[in-house]
């Protein structure tokens, strides 16, 4: 958690997946259509061809003094040092899953780095909620078997369809209250001690 | 904790010295806008947006020159049919300047490694009561002792975000 200079506390939030997997979708989603927080402009850094080429970032309040920051990545593989520096004073991950049976290597690819990068951070002191996006394609791996190959189960897990918003708010709700709670309360761990 | 209005008036007085500068916005390696200031314009700009972009080009520019062993990053430089915009580290935090196109680019690199020496202690002290998370390690201790202010604020977002 940091502060601005108007005194706001600020939590980083990043959308992480493999490439397709409706990251700009979720956010886009979340921005154009939810309301309830109120919400800073939508910047987007893509290629000619719509493809997240760094970023795209909105800032959503909850309250004059709370502002979410949130972030996607960069899916393909050639962006990798660019997810590394989006990541960076990360407060919490929405890890969304293209659960297309064709994707599954993608998502586990994903999902490694992702541990890499943050360590046992993740999912103790940096929430982490996972999106099982694509739910209405045809050939969507059943969510016990996407649970099961990328070990979520630890993890609070949303089924989603980012191109109608089911799911979305749920998920965006569950990780942010996460963040506050851990801000507030602790993570489990610390509770413990 | 640090004052931030600080920051403004160093800012100020920096926007004030150089007639070509137009904006300048100051940000941590996160993305975070912690400050800025601007020359009268009717041309509405979204801050944070900007400081997330200037923050994430200083940074993926530092990380070209690690990939490539040729040292650490002195200034980003670009340059625009109307304008420019420079940025350059400044203690924890990066330092973007957006001008006119005619200002005079060795003027803004002098005004920046003042600004420099006179910013990075600042915003070393503001960022210093702040977590930092990095690959390098983050503090997972339970959370300091929050004032009253700061968990009445945190609490109401949450509440906020049940209505949501």
């Amino acid at each position: 958690m940091r502060k601005d200079a108007e005194g706001r506390h600020r939590f980083k939030i990043v959308f992480y997946g493999p490439s397709l997997c409706g990251k700009t979708t979720t956010l886009s989603w979340l921005y154009h259509k939810v309301d309830g927080l109120e919400k800073g402009k939508f910047t987007q850094l893509a290629d000619p061809h719509g493809r997240t080429l760094f970023f795209d970032f909105a800032p959503m309040q909850a309250t004059t003094g709370v502002v979410f920051d949130v972030y996607t990545t960069a899916g393909q593989e050639r962006h990798k040092h660019q997810r590394k520096i989006v990541i960076q004073g990360v407060d919490g991950i929405l890890f969304v899953v293209d659960s297309s049976s064709d994707q599954l290597q993608e998502n586990i690819a994903s999902f490694e780095e992702l541990t890499t990068h943050l360590g046992e951070d993740l999912g103790t002191t940096i929430p982490l909620v996972i999106a099982l996006n694509k739910r209405d394609v045809e050939a969507a791996l059943p969510r016990s078997e996407l649970i099961e190959r990328l070990k979520l189960s630890n993890y609070p897990i949303y089924e989603t369809v980012a191109t109608t918003g089911i799911g979305i708010k749920r998920a965006f709700q569950s990780l942010a209250r996460e963040i506050l709670m851990i801000q507030l309360y602790g993570t489990k761990t610390s509770q413990n001690s | 904790m640090i004052d931030p209005r600080r920051f403004d008036s160093v800012l100020s007085k920096i926007i004030k010295s150089e007639p070509g500068i137009r904006k300048i916005i100051l940000v941590d390696r996160t993305g975070l806008t912690i400050a800025h200031v601007s020359k009268f314009s009717y041309v509405s700009v979204d801050v944070d947006g900007i400081g997330a972009i200037a923050s994430a080009v200083f940074m993926a520019s530092a990380e070209q020159g690690s990939n490539l062993t040729i040292g650490g990053l002195d200034i980003v430089t670009s340059e625009f049919d109307t304008g420019k915009i420079f940025a350059s580290a400044c203690g924890r935090g990066i330092l973007t300047i957006i001008s006119d196109a005619e200002v005079n680019i060795g003027m803004i690199r002098l005004l920046m490694r003042k600004a420099n020496e006179e910013l990075s202690s600042i915003l070393d002290e503001f960022l210093a009561g702040q977590p930092s998370r990095t690959f390098s390690g983050i503090d997972s201790k339970a959370p300091e002792v929050r004032t009253g202010l700061e968990k009445d604020e945190l609490e109401a977002a949450l509440r906020e975000l049940e209505k949501f």
